[in-house]
């Protein structure tokens, strides 16, 4: 029988590069990442898969390393946060998060980067709907999840690579953009008709679009 | 120091469950979270490793779906619409992270009162496969769980299978519904799957439905409602609260015991609405 003692290591290739692990072989796969080999991008949320911070990809497969043995990762392919910028560039995914301003505190970054990776490994232009479907799993507790929804769906729309193609790009984009002032307009009148209807006055407190 | 076990062979894994008592580890959903802020001292048996476990393949008279099957599996195989109610537990169970490793099989041998997988597996007539030293033997859901994280499989067996036996009907489909504080990582309050087969004339030949109690239930009474009638677009208006006299809601942090009828009754004739517009 092929078992793991105690004293045993594991093999395994995280962010390309071959590691060996000597740990207890039921070690938290996020544990091992962490404290075995100094990888602390992957934060520390609930502990029990309830959260997401600690996912990583296993094989390509987004999953949470807190409930992977270590011993389960023996010849398999770890990719955690520190792996998807190649030679310090930031991938797209990454520069898009700047541009759409999708982290506040950053806890969930990591964790949300690795999600929406396997996601547009998968389906590079994905829909709103496949973008929440993929990221469900990864809670935040800052953004409100706008701008990162608005980011993984929008990092599969690449800018046009000849001018031919970049008025109408630029045109669904101010598209786009009009949409949303008109949604966040809409929200606002529905908000003051409400306070109106209940009597009572809100404390507002930024000013709503007219 | 605890073991842990991680053989590639299945006699050597059942051997190695008659010598001493072992926690069973595969996808990890289950113990992982069990475990936060206790030591990981338990005796493992990790049969992640066995092999001919990861296919779900189609038999004379049943689908058999393996042990280390994952949710993410089931979602994606090219299964019958009577596994459409399973594919959709399959994608609504935790998150994504979940599905890629948790287990239907683990799901059942977990057997929360709050799994998935259970209510589906109720409907679909399913039996779990067992296997010993000794030999196999199989079990339907409802003789295998016994009560809130208590099964009947032995110290010394494995659960290797869940296997769905195929609807004798040519039109048969089944749904699943689930009512949760949000859609993904959470436990649900009430869970609904229905199965329907039906004849040439549209009528309802056999139906199951079972929901969200301390165990998983089928009713019966309902079932036996259903037999019969035509598929008429009404099915769903069939349900009374006498059918949801089987059910024992949990007084727990989701749903208090005053409203906990209500939406066992909604969701199942939701389900059962949802399910005949689509066969």
């Amino acid at each position: 029988m092929s078992g793991t003692g105690p004293g045993s290591a594991t093999a395994f290739t995280v962010n390309g590069r071959p590691v060996t692990v000597a740990a207890p072989p039921l070690r938290r796969l996020a544990d091992a990442l962490r404290d075995d080999l100094g990888l602390t991008g992957t934060k520390i949320g609930c502990n029990a898969g309830d959260c997401g911070a600690r996912t990583v990809l296993l094989d390509g497969a987004q999953v949470c390393s807190c409930m992977v043995s270590l011993a389960q990762t023996a010849g398999r392919d770890v990719t955690t946060v520190e792996g998807l910028a190649a030679k310090g560039r930031l991938n797209r995914l990454q520069r898009a998060s700047l541009r759409h301003g999708a982290a506040q505190c950053g806890a969930c970054t990591p964790g949300m980067l690795i999600a929406a990776t396997e996601l547009l490994r998968a389906n590079p232009r994905p829909r709103r709907e496949d973008v929440m479907d993929s990221l469900g799993g990864v809670l935040c507790r800052c953004t409100g999840y706008r701008k990162i929804v608005r980011r993984g769906a929008g990092c599969g729309e690449r800018r046009p690579a000849t001018l031919a193609g970049a008025p109408a790009w630029r045109s669904r984009r101010r598209a786009a953009a009009e949409a949303r002032r008109r949604a966040q307009a809409h929200r606002g009148r529905a908000l003051r008709r409400r306070c109106r209807a209940g009597g009572r006055t809100l404390a507002l407190h930024r000013p709503l679009a007219p | 120091m605890p073991d842990y076990l991680r053989p590639t062979a299945l006699d050597d894994a059942l051997a190695a469950l008659v010598r001493r008592r072992l926690t069973v580890l595969a996808g990890g959903t289950d113990f992982y979270p069990a475990r936060v802020g206790t030591p990981l001292d338990d005796d493992v048996l990790d049969i992640s490793a066995l092999p001919a476990l990861h296919t779900i393949e189609e038999r004379a008279g049943h689908w058999r779906i393996p042990a280390l099957a994952t949710w993410t599996d089931i979602a994606h195989a090219p299964l019958l619409p009577w596994f459409d109610g399973l594919k959709l537990a399959a994608r609504e169970i935790g998150s994504r992270q979940v599905q890629n490793t948790g287990t239907p099989c683990g799901n059942l041998c977990n057997a929360s009162p709050a799994a998935d997988g259970v209510p589906v597996l109720l409907a679909l007539d399913a039996e779990v496969e067992l296997a010993s030293v000794e030999g196999s033997e199989t079990m339907p859901p409802a003789a295998f769980i016994r009560g809130n994280r208590e099964t009947a499989v032995a110290p010394d067996q494995l659960m290797l299978a869940v296997r769905v036996p195929k609807p004798r009907a040519e039109r048969a489909g089944a749904h699943f519904l689930k009512l949760g504080a949000r859609r993904y990582l959470v436990i649900s309050i009430v869970m609904v799957a229905a199965a329907l087969e039906a004849d040439t004339q549209g009528r309802v030949a056999c139906a199951a439905v079972g929901a969200c109690s301390p165990v998983a239930r089928c009713l019966p009474a309902l079932e036996e409602a259903l037999v019969g009638r035509s598929c008429d677009g009404a099915l769903g208006e069939a349900v009374t609260e006498v059918h949801m006299e089987a059910l024992a809601p949990l007084d727990d942090a989701r749903a208090p015991p005053p409203t906990a009828s209500m939406p066992p009754r909604t969701l199942t004739a939701r389900t059962l609405a949802e399910l005949e517009s689509t066969m």
